[in-house]
Parts: C-alpha cells; sequence; structure tokens
C-alpha cells in the first residue's frame, strides 16, 4: 500500500509541523475550503441515491416528472375548478404551476436536508468530513430531480398561451436567489434535526401553513386589500420567490418589497444556515 | 525523545458528560413552575488525563467499560468539548468506531465510493484504487450486494478499508478490530505498520488483550477516567488483568 503525499503529511523528511489545536474547531475559511476540495461528494451522493429511488415502482424515475404534473393537476381540480380562487389572475392555470413547482422545491430540500445528518450516522462516526457535505448532497439531489418538473412546467406554461419575454431571462436569477436561500434552510434544519428529530414531524404542518401564506393558489394581491398587510407578505420568503418567477414567465404585478425580501432572503438565510451549522459542527457526530 | 516527535499532546483533559437526572417533564408542569428545565448532573468521564503520543508508536488504552476510554479518542477527535485541559495535535485524527454501516441501502462498491469522496479522494482516484480497497476489504465477491446485507465482521473490514484508503497521520481505532477474523487482524496489522512508517500514531482500544499484546509498544490504563499506570505492554496488562473486584475484567 503506497502512502500518497496527496495532502502532504506523509513524508518522513517533512519540515516539523508547529501542533494545532484539536479541540477547536477550524475556521469559517479553512471549513470552506476542505468543503469546496471535497464538492464532488455532493454530487455523486445525490446521484446515487436518486437512481436507487423509485427502483421498485413500475415508473421508476418518470415519478421525479409525474409527481409535480399530478400535483398540479390536483391544484387546478380543486383550486380552479371546484372552488373558484380564480379571481384576479388571468392565466390560473400558469399561475398555479409556477406557484406549486417552486414551493415543492423548497419543501422536498428542506424534509431531506432535516434528516441528512442524522441518517448517515454511520458515515459520520467512520470517516472525518466537513459535514456541511450532507446537507449540500440533499440540496443538490433534490434540485436536481425538479430540474424535469421545471421544464414540464415551462412547456405548460407555454401551453396555456404564454409567449417568452424578456423577463423570462430574469428567471434564473429568481432561481439562484431560491437555492441559495434553500442552502441557508438546509444546514439550518439539518443542524436542528440532530437535537430535535421530532423537526421531521413538525416539517410538513409548517410548509402546509406556509403553503398559505405564500399565495400558491390565489393571489394575495386580489384578496388582501390593505398595503400594509400586501408588504407583510413579503417577509415571506416563498412568496417572494414565487411572486417573482410569476412576474418572470406571466407578467404578474410585483411589488419592489416583495425583490427587496428575495434579495435579502438569498443573502440573510445561507449566512445564518452557515453560522449555526459551523458552530456546532464538532457535536454533530457524538 | 525530542519534543518535535510528539504527534499528540493532552494536557490535563477533562471530559464530562450532561446527564438528565429525571425523564423530560410534561408541557403542563414546566410551564406551571414558569420555564422548562431539566434536571442533569455533569458526570465526570476523563478526569485529568496527561499524555503525549509519539511518532512511529502505537499506543494500546485499556481500562473497565466506562473508564473514559472512548470519550477520550472522541475528545481527541473533537467531536466532544473539553471541560479543562488541552488536546493539541500535529493534523486531526481520524476515529475508526464501531458503527454500523455507512449506507446500508447501496452496494459495497457505492459505499467505498461515497467513503473515498468523503475521505478527500476524486472520483478517478477512488475508481483507480477501487480494486485495491476490495481485495483489502476480502470482499470481492461480495462487493455488489447491499451493505445491510454483510455480516458485522464484512461491515468492519470494509469500514476499516475505506478509513485506511488514505494513510491517515493518526489512526484512532475504537474496538473496530475485535470482529474481524484473524486475515482481517492481519492486514489490519499491514496497514497499522503502514501509518507507523509514514511516521504516525496509532492509537488502539480493545478490551482484547491478545490485541494490545500483539500490535501495542505502550499501553495505558484508564480508570475511572484517570491513568493508573503507563508503560510495557506485558507489564500493564498482566497488572490489570490481575487487579482485583469489578474494575478488572
Amino acid at each position: 500500500m503506497s502512502t500518497e503525499a496527496a495532502d502532504g503529511s506523509s513524508s518522513a523528511d517533512a519540515p516539523i509541523r508547529p501542533l494545532i489545536d484539536l479541540t477547536s474547531r477550524p475556521t469559517a475559511r479553512t471549513y470552506l475550503r476542505e468543503a469546496w476540495r471535497r464538492r464532488e461528494f455532493a454530487i455523486v451522493v445525490p446521484a446515487q441515491d436518486l437512481r436507487a429511488q423509485n427502483m421498485d415502482t413500475t415508473l421508476g424515475q418518470l415519478w421525479h416528472l409525474v409527481n409535480p404534473a399530478l400535483l398540479v393537476g390536483v391544484y387546478f381540480l380543486v383550486f380552479g375548478v371546484i372552488i373558484d380562487t380564480r379571481r384576479g389572475v388571468d392565466n390560473f392555470l400558469g399561475f398555479l404551476i409556477v406557484g406549486v413547482v417552486l414551493f415543492h422545491l423548497t419543501q422536498r430540500v428542506t424534509l431531506e436536508a432535516s434528516t441528512s445528518i442524522t441518517q448517515n450516522m454511520g458515515l459520520i462516526r467512520s470517516i472525518q468530513f466537513p459535514r456541511i457535505l450532507l446537507p449540500a448532497a440533499s440540496v443538490n439531489g433534490q434540485t436536481a430531480a425538479f430540474v424535469p418538473a421545471l421544464a414540464l412546467a415551462i412547456l405548460a406554461v407555454l401551453a396555456t398561451g404564454e409567449l417568452p419575454t424578456l423577463r423570462w431571462l430574469v428567471l434564473p436569477a429568481v432561481l439562484m436567489a431560491q437555492f441559495a436561500f434553500n442552502f441557508g434552510t438546509a444546514l439550518l434544519v439539518a443542524r436542528i434535526g440532530t437535537t430535535l428529530p421530532d423537526l421531521r414531524q413538525i416539517l410538513p404542518h409548517l410548509f402546509r401553513l406556509l403553503f398559505y401564506g405564500s399565495g400558491v393558489i390565489f393571489s394575495v394581491d386580489a384578496f388582501v386589500q390593505s398595503t400594509a398587510w400586501r408588504r407583510a407578505f413579503a417577509l415571506n420568503p416563498l412568496y417572494d420567490v414565487i411572486t417573482c418567477a410569476r412576474w418572470c414567465l406571466l407578467g404578474e404585478p410585483v411589488d419592489p418589497w416583495v425583490v427587496a425580501g428575495l434579495v435579502m432572503w438569498c443573502i440573510v438565510m445561507p449566512a445564518i444556515g452557515f453560522w449555526v451549522f459551523h458552530r456546532s459542527e464538532q457535536r454533530l457526530g457524538a | 525523545m525530542s519534543d518535535s516527535a510528539v504527534t499528540v499532546e493532552v494536557r490535563d483533559a477533562h471530559v464530562s458528560y450532561r446527564v438528565f437526572e429525571e425523564p423530560a417533564m410534561g408541557l403542563k408542569q414546566g410551564f406551571a413552575r414558569g420555564r422548562m428545565r431539566r434536571q442533569y448532573r455533569m458526570i465526570p468521564a476523563v478526569q485529568g488525563v496527561t499524555l503525549d503520543l509519539f511518532e512511529r508508536e502505537t499506543l494500546g488504552l485499556i481500562g473497565p467499560n466506562g473508564a473514559g476510554k472512548s470519550t477520550l479518542l472522541a475528545a481527541m477527535t473533537g467531536l466532544l468539548p473539553l471541560r479543562s485541559g488541552s488536546i493539541r495535535g500535529r493534523s486531526r485524527p481520524s476515529l475508526l468506531g464501531v458503527s454500523s454501516v455507512l449506507r446500508p441501502a447501496l452496494s459495497g462498491r457505492r459505499n467505498i465510493l461515497i467513503g473515498g469522496l468523503a475521505l478527500g479522494f476524486t472520483r478517478a482516484e477512488v475508481e483507480r484504487r477501487m480494486d485495491e480497497i476490495i481485495d483489502f476489504a476480502g470482499l470481492r465477491a461480495d462487493i455488489d450486494r447491499p451493505m445491510r446485507t454483510y455480516s458485522s465482521g464484512m461491515r468492519a473490514r470494509l469500514r476499516f478499508a475505506i478509513a485506511t484508503a488514505r494513510i491517515p497521520e493518526i489512526l484512532l481505532i475504537d474496538e473496530a478490530l475485535t470482529v474481524g477474523d484473524e486475515e482481517f487482524r492481519r492486514l489490519a496489522a499491514e496497514r497499522i505498520d503502514d501509518v507507523r512508517s509514514a511516521s504516525g500514531s496509532v492509537v488502539l482500544v480493545t478490551h482484547n488483550m491478545n490485541e494490545i499484546r500483539r500490535f501495542c509498544d505502550r499501553v495505558v490504563w484508564l480508570d475511572e477516567g484517570r491513568i493508573r499506570a503507563v508503560g510495557d505492554p506485558a507489564e500493564i496488562v498482566d497488572s490489570y488483568l490481575a487487579a482485583p473486584g469489578p474494575n478488572s475484567r
């Protein structure tokens, strides 16, 4: 067995290195550098897991596409046809598709990340590596699984009669902001999930609540008259994402406060998530 | 031995566990008292251990259950915070424990890939070493089966093979050899030699005195979180086995 000096730690004539404190956590910078060096982990692991998922079903990988399509169909039936919440929206189906698909992405990422540490105790106790790679793998995996749903959603929006405009070019920026927000949230829930495993039970209810406060199935502008209340919705990150995406694809109106809210969340949430996660990194294995 | 040969330096290390005395009280009672506070007690697990680990050394760590052996290893890895004292080292040690599996649903081969990436190999490097790792684990026939179908010995071999695929500078082994067969012990001995010949150090925690006699240059006997004796393996093992009372084996 050869000893590869890939990390420069093995050769006998290496200069004497000073001893480092083993009980303190690495600085944020060292930590991120180590994680970045192993970034392939956060790509390969979710790819393997996605392949393993739905292996035992007839439709297999198609479920990543069928699932969001069914979701959109059910909501359209309930809220577009049976209970009419269409008021104030020109293209309600397009409106619904954008809302449901984007909301669903954040929900999936968050649920998956909440168990990313607890599900990988075997790995954590066997190998030293920056644990941030585990929630990062959850985010990457769920985001990759979401790509076909996004493609489907855009096709569906085109089918409802929308034509691409220059605004569509802004969509990638909105999606990147959502990714950043999702990443921060993933780190936060991954950390909380280690001390409070009940989180997995709580999260679906939180998301149900958030669902109604995000204007996924109705236009907040049409239902909420007071300007002050409408602005309060800008504090909801998912409302910001969905409203901005609708502005891009459907030309729905967007309040400047909502844009400001989105910009704030995509910076603040990763910062909070990283701070919380990095602070307690070493206790995650215990 | 000069100072420069020290790989890990433990100074008056204290580690305590927080143990809750009563079951968590109900919400109602908690609010009735005005705030939710659970009663806990600090259980000292490691109480003032001072120790140097040297280059090219295999140190055995023995003692009865609850002596603080695993706690000390966890603290050396930075997994548990110290209450006081310090632990410094050349690099962060690799801890190999008795955890069950990496990813039970995936095959041994995929587990090697995931473990290798976590260790900092690139995908190409793992692929290149794949055969070597499989052979070391002795799992050529079973490598494409899900890991949950492996016996405990096979799992231990695979984990050991992955965790030492890149020779660590400081390797801490917590009971990880115990479930293996003779063939595995021989291979493990080779790996331990690899670490030592690369100027590294190994710490071995075990209840198996044959392992201690076979692998170790020096032994530390821990008892109730304190060092009871340090020295030559044969001598320490003899007095450990001869020690009376529930604290002996």
